[in-house]
């Protein structure tokens, strides 16, 4: 890894960092202050079978217990694009936005090996996804205690909800940038990581509102991405292991690729 | 091709039967040719000729379909890292950061290459890159100061090696010549350049030997004033009176036109035959003009569409 451009990249990404960090935090704070408004009310909606329970839940998470909530909270279509600006947004442009504008060039001009230049970006996408993902469970730790309900959470889990969602986050970046290393433009690279990541979350979000489709689930890095599970006690390893071949699999292939590809001049 | 290259231990860049396919195209055709340390080296040919294509596989951007080649001793292949730390490389038509600013950049590239920057603060002076010019960020650049800054950060770890494409591209006039004092210095210093461009004023201006590429293939590989030597002076003579000079049996003379008291010709070769033949007390006025390595590039690329840029 190289020092240098590791902490190049991060400050590239500074300010777009900070906004997101805090927009993290508070969308974090809202939601256990969500859950203890209105937990009894959709429960009450539910027993009383007047709204169909599937339609009260999102993906993994629910609104009717803090753990449930919290896993909706990090499900959320905005927690997925504040972490996403990164895991997504960063990775792709990572390589083939580099390639596209003319400076990997002269990047690749330096002493650094294209192993090395695709570590270090990966080291610098994974502490960006790692800040934003604490960003969002530090705000949520921030409402809980706000809302006076951490009898109703084993904060020593959390460390491990960090770890899953590093990890699902993880494969999503990793994707991302095996893509931009084996583009030689931003777009294809983009289209291409955003349609995995939407398939995924299409599989996820359908199994869980409709019952007959819940097969697909499994199949999706979102359902492997539990922390409802896991702060009741029940987190399934299995799910850690199945992130961790999402993750190996881009990883290796971009490792074996990237030093292989022919970087013609910039058009 | 009128040289045969003979790579030699000193050879700071050796190509042997380099070529490089993009599928069915073929960007270079077993090329084989030497750069020797302490001389700049002018790598001439059109747009598409094969120029960039070499040097992005002599640094490792592009790999080779067969042959080989080393740098500064070291194989292309396995120690591409090794070459670029010990190389300077001024990619055409260089892109930057446009968020950087001109002294950011030049720092964040000299931290990358890990060798320091001994030569920034002369550079800078010399291509007139003051302080407050370097603060400006990059985006604010002209294209003229943005070929500065890469001129700059190719030689502030002072390599042993430069390989530059198209150098003077956007320099004004007074640019390009505190450039190529640039490379005088450097060669003085015994540092090798190797200089890729299609401006031929400026290779015969600056440089010790020059290969000519077309197509792929190597046309060429000389001495500059080698090639000059061998290409034809046009001479022009006037004399008093209505009686020529008699031009029969001057060695090298061709293509004679006499037209009144005014003869046009060209000349091969050694001049003292010549003008000895001409020297006469009606001689009025007499002019050669000196061969031009435009002239050999444009015999090369004779009958190709690739001579008009050229000479445009």
């Amino acid at each position: 890894m190289n020092l240098r451009l590791y902490l190049q990249t991060l400050r590239w990404n500074q300010v777009r960092l900070a906004a997101v960090v805090v927009a993290s935090i508070g969308w974090g704070m809202l939601i256990p202050i969500v859950y203890v408004q209105f937990a009894k009310i959709f429960k009450d909606l539910a027993d009383s079978g007047a709204f169909p329970r599937e339609l009260l839940n999102f993906g993994s998470g629910s609104l009717f217990t803090l753990p449930g909530a919290l896993t909706l909270g990090l499900q959320h279509p905005l927690a997925i694009a504040f972490v996403g600006i990164f895991a997504i947004g960063s990775t792709v442009g990572a390589v083939a936005g580099e390639r596209e504008s003319g400076t990997l060039e002269v990047l690749l001009s330096r002493p650094i090996s294209r192993r090395t230049l695709y570590v270090t970006l990966a080291a610098s996408s994974a502490t960006l996804v790692a800040i934003v993902l604490l960003a969002l469970l530090g705000g949520q730790l921030i409402g809980v205690a706000i809302q006076r309900v951490t009898n109703e959470l084993d904060l020593a889990l959390m460390p491990l909800v960090f770890l899953n969602g590093l990890m699902m986050w993880g494969a999503f970046a990793a994707f991302g940038l095996a893509a931009s290393v084996s583009f030689d433009r931003h777009a294809p690279a983009l289209g291409l990581t955003l349609a995995y990541v939407l398939i995924n979350y299409f599989l996820e979000i359908l199994g869980s509102l409709w019952r007959d489709a819940d097969f697909l689930q499994p199949y999706s890095l979102f359902h492997h991405f539990n922390p409802g599970k896991i702060l009741t006690g029940d987190g399934d390893p299995l799910d850690f292991l199945i992130l961790a071949v999402a993750i190996v699999i881009p990883v290796a292939y971009a490792l074996w690729a990237f030093p292989r590809r022919d970087l013609a001049a910039p058009s | 091709m009128e040289a045969q290259p003979n790579p030699t231990p000193s050879a700071v860049i050796a190509t042997d039967r380099l070529t490089k396919h993009y599928g069915n195209v073929e960007a270079l055709v077993d090329l084989t040719l030497d750069v020797r340390s302490g001389e700049i080296f002018g790598f001439l040919g059109p747009n598409g000729a094969g120029k960039s294509t070499l040097i992005r596989t002599l640094l490792g951007f592009l790999h080779p379909t067969s042959g080989s080649a080393t740098v500064l001793g070291l194989d292309i292949v396995a120690d591409s890292v090794e070459i670029r730390r010990r190389t300077g490389y001024l990619p055409g038509g260089i892109s930057l950061y446009d968020s950087l600013s001109g002294a950011d950049a030049l720092q964040y590239f000299a931290d990358l290459q890990d060798q320091g920057s001994s030569l920034r603060e002369e550079l800078c002076e010399r291509l007139q890159m003051p302080a407050s010019v370097l603060r400006r960020k990059v985006r604010d650049y002209s294209r003229g100061m943005r070929q500065k800054i890469g001129v700059i950060q190719a030689f502030q770890h002072d390599p042993e090696l430069a390989i530059l494409d198209e150098p003077t591209e956007g320099l004004d006039p007074l640019m390009q010549h505190a450039f190529y004092a640039l490379l005088d210095d450097q060669r003085d210093k015994g540092r090798s350049i190797f200089f890729s461009s299609h401006v031929l004023s400026e290779v015969e201006r600056v440089c010790n030997r020059v290969a000519i590429i077309r197509s792929g293939h190597l046309m060429a590989l000389q001495n500059v004033e080698d090639l000059l030597a061998r290409r034809k002076k046009k001479v022009e003579l006037r004399w008093r009176g209505d009686v020529a000079p008699d031009f029969a049996g001057v060695p090298g003379l061709a293509d004679v036109k006499v037209n009144g008291n005014r003869m046009t010709a060209t000349l091969l070769g050694d001049v003292s035959g010549f003008v000895r033949a001409i020297a006469s007390p009606s001689l009025e006025d007499l002019t050669i003009e000196p061969a031009r390595l435009e002239e050999a590039f444009l015999e090369y690329y004779a009958g190709d569409e690739a001579s008009e840029e050229m000479r445009g």
